[in-house]
């Protein structure tokens, strides 16, 4: 989970808040880039990590999975995955994240002439892995620590069972790893941790999940003024740089551009009328992206919003750990029980006012799609809106079929039609 | 003079050679029905006919490949495995790296110079690339598989087929034919998936030349050139290498009727 | 000799047949808990209560699809379709250890398709961090009142000492069999291995310790057996179905020691002394080493581990006999296949699938490996 790029459209100038999000992300790769030439400590991540800890140690730290989703954008997976499933022998049942990451960890490891993704990832000197998204991660990065021969800091993020909010004994948990990590962390770097500063970064990092829900949340005006599918592209800096004041700045510049599309009435769905209203349940299908937006929108579809783009949105009283740690034992959506998490995709569809909901079988991603059989249910009574599947992947090119693609998408559109027809 | 019976039972064809004790090949036949049917027995009955045998002149019988349990009055039963590592290296000494694309099994093996197996990977199950993905995607196309490596050989450019799935790849096929793109052409990407997914394997095994590839699959002749774009190396292929597994069960068989005198 | 058979046929027979057990279980009044892979079963003992392995079985599902996709492991996706379709009726209760992202699928599955109890709970995976162990205490207390609710009654802390030591006796037990098996491979084949295995997850601990000590000490009677054939340790979580391991025993392979799941993994690890019961229970999770289930920080744990079974047990290879869709194990396949063969070892993998009784490849690799 927790990726961005360039979703492919057409020669439109982009609105500044993307200039900004660009030069944010570019600046980020620039850091990470300085400190590998220098020798200094840099850091893979997986998505949903404390990251505001090396935000504080001002240490950089770059994200396999959101470089993996542009890397798959740009149809450059193939070679990496390849590496990994030929060359080194893993199974393609495995998340294509990982195959594709092995791969070029791999690469970079043993290759020093190596061809680069457009977006290189430097080499790493340590890693962050937080389970809250899933198990797997955690097998991938044991992976990656075998083969890079570095540590894995963990922030283990216990599974919630349960409907409620995590329980006293997991939140204390939750403090003693983000305590014993920063100890062990300072021993590493060689740096002293700055606890003032950390508070100061938890205070950007509250602030911009504020700001970035209030942005989501401006999608519910008829027609949406995003198309649903810039949000993909707006996570990457919660995904990357939640902790920064530069990401406060290209939220606040996004909020200006929403307010501007709701008071002309416009969209950057574009000319096309927004005839339907879809909830993309999953991971966007990263080497179709393309494919689906045109597609969706010759049908009038425009995705409204998206589950799991609210993921990265984290809030806690900063200075309480406990809090905090429990935040990231919340937020994604593979750390909830299907009820929690389907009950509350059924109220985002109904407050958005969806028509139907689409949902990506990501061969890549078992738990959201478990989600999704035992869920189904859920929303469709709760919402009485069609909920229809396709398969796909979030990175692997191999498993994603046009023909079934748009024959779902008629069908979906054949019932939101009908229900319309007949209120 | 003394004689040893091969027979490679696989799940698509069937294949029997029959050797002398001066280990010279004294008839051979090939049914393109496997397991489970007819095929077996057609085999042996051909085989016998050509070499102007009788079943009870056959010292020992060796079976191999997947039905190797069914036969009756087979003496024992190797791998196919053993068997192609055994037959390639008695065709074509010097190979180490064999590749065998079965009806249901893609095969790489790493062989000593004996021609004994060091090491071996194989397909997942998952028809992806076998010779079943094959049968498949010329059925959609309407035309015989034994076509498929002249169709190849006429395209001008190759129409990638991404997915690996079978039922994927066959309706990605569908709507490539429906958008007029050229037959000969959607052939080559056929082709082009099939040698990723094996040289993804052979990758696994480990490349070490020469390397040899083995079964009836290897007399595609488009599918071995695009194979070798894609590993990189060439491949060496006998004319008779569909034999190569029941040749080598054949000599396993000789070894025993050695034994056995 | 006779012992060793009639033995031998029991186990063979409890092996088959687990519904049979837990009918007769019931039959006696007792409860009887499920218990998927890691569970601290001292609780249920302490309680009264039975706990008996959950590995799911042949079958091709039928409804278990409703709520799992086809790409759910093997194991968990006939559990479910044993769950929905009345395999597991009579079971008051079900321990599931959330140890991957199947089991957080499961959890949900079950609840909506199983009209069994469901008692999910998490292992700590940081488990260096200092605070692994006070929550692992906490989280085990919760699963010992939920326990206690549905047997009626509480336990004292001295009721699960002696709980742990029954289970600490079993596992010694179980050990020993497994050292006396190597010297009577004869007796002790693929099949017969694996049948005293399985039957033990569906045994009462102080039957175990009972019956499998009676095995052991009848082979210890018997003169040492010379096995002349090759040698293999299989890792995994599962190594069936029967016909497949049969083919081992026809190419004069023994198995001289497992590192699957459904048989020694389970009884590696001992309760260690500790401050409280709790305590002891929680720790045994810490101490788990060389699973894939369990994050080390030596990530080369489990490959270590297999290198040095086959280098004390004197075997050929390592076969990894791999649970169709289990992603934990596929992520460990690929080093542990290498460092094994790096040590000069035989290593290969073999698909286990519950859902096809067709083991034709598998039999095809473990013929080549016994032919070279």
């Amino acid at each position: 989970m927790g990726e961005t790029t360039e979703v492919k459209k057409k020669k439109r100038p982009l609105p500044k808040s993307r200039v900004m999000l660009n030069a944010l992300v570019d600046s980020i790769y620039q850091d990470a880039y300085e400190a590998e030439r220098k020798g200094e400590p840099v850091g893979w991540s997986t998505s949903i990590f404390p990251q505001e800890i090396c935000t504080t140690f001002g240490v950089p730290v770059l994200f396999p999975e959101n470089n993996a989703a542009g890397v798959a954008a740009r149809h450059d997976s193939g070679r990496f995955i390849q590496t990994s499933e030929g060359e080194l022998g893993y199974s393609n049942d495995i998340c294509s994240y990982a195959r594709l990451s092995i791969g070029m960890a791999h690469d970079i490891a043993t290759d020093p002439n190596y061809e680069p993704p457009a977006q290189r990832m430097p080499r790493p000197t340590f890693l962050l892995c937080a389970t809250n998204s899933c198990f797997q991660l955690l097998k991938w990065y044991e992976c990656l620590s075998r083969d890079l021969n570095i540590p894995i800091f963990m922030q283990d993020c216990l599974f919630n069972c349960f409907e409620d909010a995590p329980a006293d004994h997991r939140n204390k948990y939750g403090k003693s790893q983000i305590l014993h990590n920063i100890k062990r962390m300072e021993e590493l770097f060689g740096k002293k941790f700055d606890w003032d500063k950390f508070e100061e970064i938890q205070k950007i990092s509250n602030l911009n999940s504020r700001l970035y829900d209030e942005c989501v949340l401006m999608n519910d005006k008829t027609p949406s003024p995003l198309n649903g599918f810039d949000l993909f592209n707006y996570m990457a800096p919660m995904v990357i740089a939640r902790g920064r004041k530069e990401t406060t700045e290209v939220l606040l510049q996004l909020k200006r551009e929403i307010q501007e599309h709701i008071d002309n009435n416009t969209s950057t769905f574009g000319s096309t009328k927004e005839e339907y209203r879809v909830d993309w349940e999953g991971i966007a299908c990263w080497p179709n992206l393309g494919y689906n937006l045109k597609t969706m929108k010759k049908y009038g579809i425009n995705c409204v919003t998206n589950g799991y783009v609210g993921a990265w949105s984290l809030h806690y009283n900063p200075g309480d750990l406990e809090q905090m740690a429990s935040q990231y034992m919340l937020s994604s959506t593979n750390v909830l029980s299907t009820n929690s998490m389907m009950g509350k995709r059924a109220d985002v569809a109904n407050h958005f006012g969806c028509d139907g909901m689409l949902c990506h079988i990501n061969r890549s991603c078992k738990y959201m799609t478990y989600h999704m059989f035992v869920g189904r249910q859920i929303v469709e009574d709760k919402c009485n809106i069609p909920v229809v599947t396709f398969d796909g992947d979030q990175a692997d090119p191999t498993i994603f079929n046009e023909a079934q693609f748009e024959t779902r998408v008629q069908g979906l559109v054949d019932i939101m039609k009908q229900n319309k027809e007949d209120k | 003079m003394k004689y040893a019976l091969g027979i490679d039972i696989g799940s698509t064809a069937t294949k029997a050679v029959i050797m002398t004790s001066e280990g010279k090949i004294a008839a051979s036949a090939v049914v393109s029905i496997g397991t489970g049917t007819a095929g077996p027995k057609k085999a042996l009955m051909e085989v016998l006919d050509k070499a102007g045998l009788d079943r009870d002149q056959i010292t020992w019988t060796t079976a191999t490949g997947y039905g190797r349990f069914s036969l009756e009055g087979a003496d024992d039963q190797k791998s196919e495995l053993s068997c192609h590592a055994k037959g390639v290296s008695y065709l074509m000494p010097g190979t180490h790296t064999i590749i065998d694309i079965g009806g249901q099994d893609i095969k790489v093996m790493s062989i000593n110079d004996r021609g004994g197996l060091v090491n071996f990977v194989m397909n997942d199950k998952c028809a992806a690339g076998t010779g079943r993905f094959l049968d498949t995607m010329a059925r959609v196309l309407n035309v015989e598989v034994t076509d498929l490596s002249d169709l190849s050989e006429k395209a001008d450019e190759v129409a990638e087929i991404s997915s690996t799935c079978t039922v994927f790849a066959e309706s990605e096929v569908i709507s490539k034919l429906s958008t007029n793109i050229k037959i000969e052409n959607i052939v080559a990407g056929i082709h082009q998936s099939v040698a990723k997914r094996v040289t993804s394997l052979l990758k696994r095994c480990g490349i070490k030349e020469t390397i040899a590839m083995s079964g009836g699959v290897a007399l595609n002749k488009g599918l071995v050139k695009a194979l070798e774009n894609e590993a990189g190396c060439k491949i060496h292929v006998h004319e008779e290498c569909q034999l190569a597994g029941a040749l080598g069960a054949a000599l396993y068989a000789m070894e025993n009727t050695k034994k056995a005198s | 000799m006779a012992d060793v058979k009639a033995l031998l046929a029991e186990f063979d027979e409890i092996s088959k047949n687990p519904r049979k057990m837990l009918d007769s279980y019931l039959a006696a009044g007792e409860k009887v808990i499920g218990s998927f892979y890691y569970t601290p079963q001292p609780l249920i003992t302490a309680l009264g209560m039975i706990p008996m392995g959950l590995w799911g079985g042949q079958v091709n599902p039928q409804v278990a699809g409703k709520y799992a996709p086809i790409f759910t492991c093997s194991i968990l996706r006939s559990s479910l379709e044993f769950g929905m379709t009345g395999a597991y009726e009579g079971l008051s209760a079900v321990l599931m250890p959330i140890l991957c992202d199947t089991f957080r699928g499961t959890c949900a599955a079950w609840r909506a398709g199983v009209n069994i109890k469901l008692i999910p709970f998490v292992h700590p995976q940081n488990r260096k961090d200092p605070g692994a162990l006070d929550y692992l205490i906490e989280e085990y207390k919760y699963v010992k009142t939920e326990l206690e609710n549905v047997a009626g009654k509480t336990c004292t802390d001295a009721d699960i000492h002696a709980a742990i030591d029954l289970h600490n006796k079993k596992n010694k037990v179980i050990r020993d069999f497994c050292a006396a098996a190597n010297h009577h491979l004869d007796l002790i084949t693929a099949v017969t291995r694996h049948h005293v295995m399985k039957a033990l997850t569906f045994m009462k601990p102080e039957d175990i310790i009972e019956k499998l000590s009676q095995l052991t000490a009848a082979l210890n009677e018997l003169p040492d057996y010379e096995w002349t054939g090759k040698k293999v340790i299989l890792t995994g979580i599962t190594a069936e179905p029967d016909d497949m391991l049969a083919g081992f025993t026809a190419n004069n392979i023994a198995v001289v020691g497992d590192d699957l799941m459904q048989e020694s993994r389970l009884y590696r690890t001992d309760y260690p002394a500790a401050n409280s019961a709790m305590e002891s229970l929680a720790l045994q999770w810490l101490n788990i080493k060389g699973c894939s289930m369990a994050h080390d920080d030596n990530s080369r744990a489990r490959g270590e581990h297999l290198v040095s079974m086959v280098e004390e047990n004197g075997a050929d290879a390592v076969v990894l006999c791999m649970m169709r869709f289990c992603d934990t194990e596929e992520y460990d396949q690929p080093y542990i296949i290498k460092m094994v063969q790096d040590a000069g070892y035989m290593a290969f993998s073999i698909d286990i699938d519950q859902s096809t009784s067709d083991s034709g490849q598998a039999l095809t690799k473990i013929q080549a490996f016994a032919e070279n």
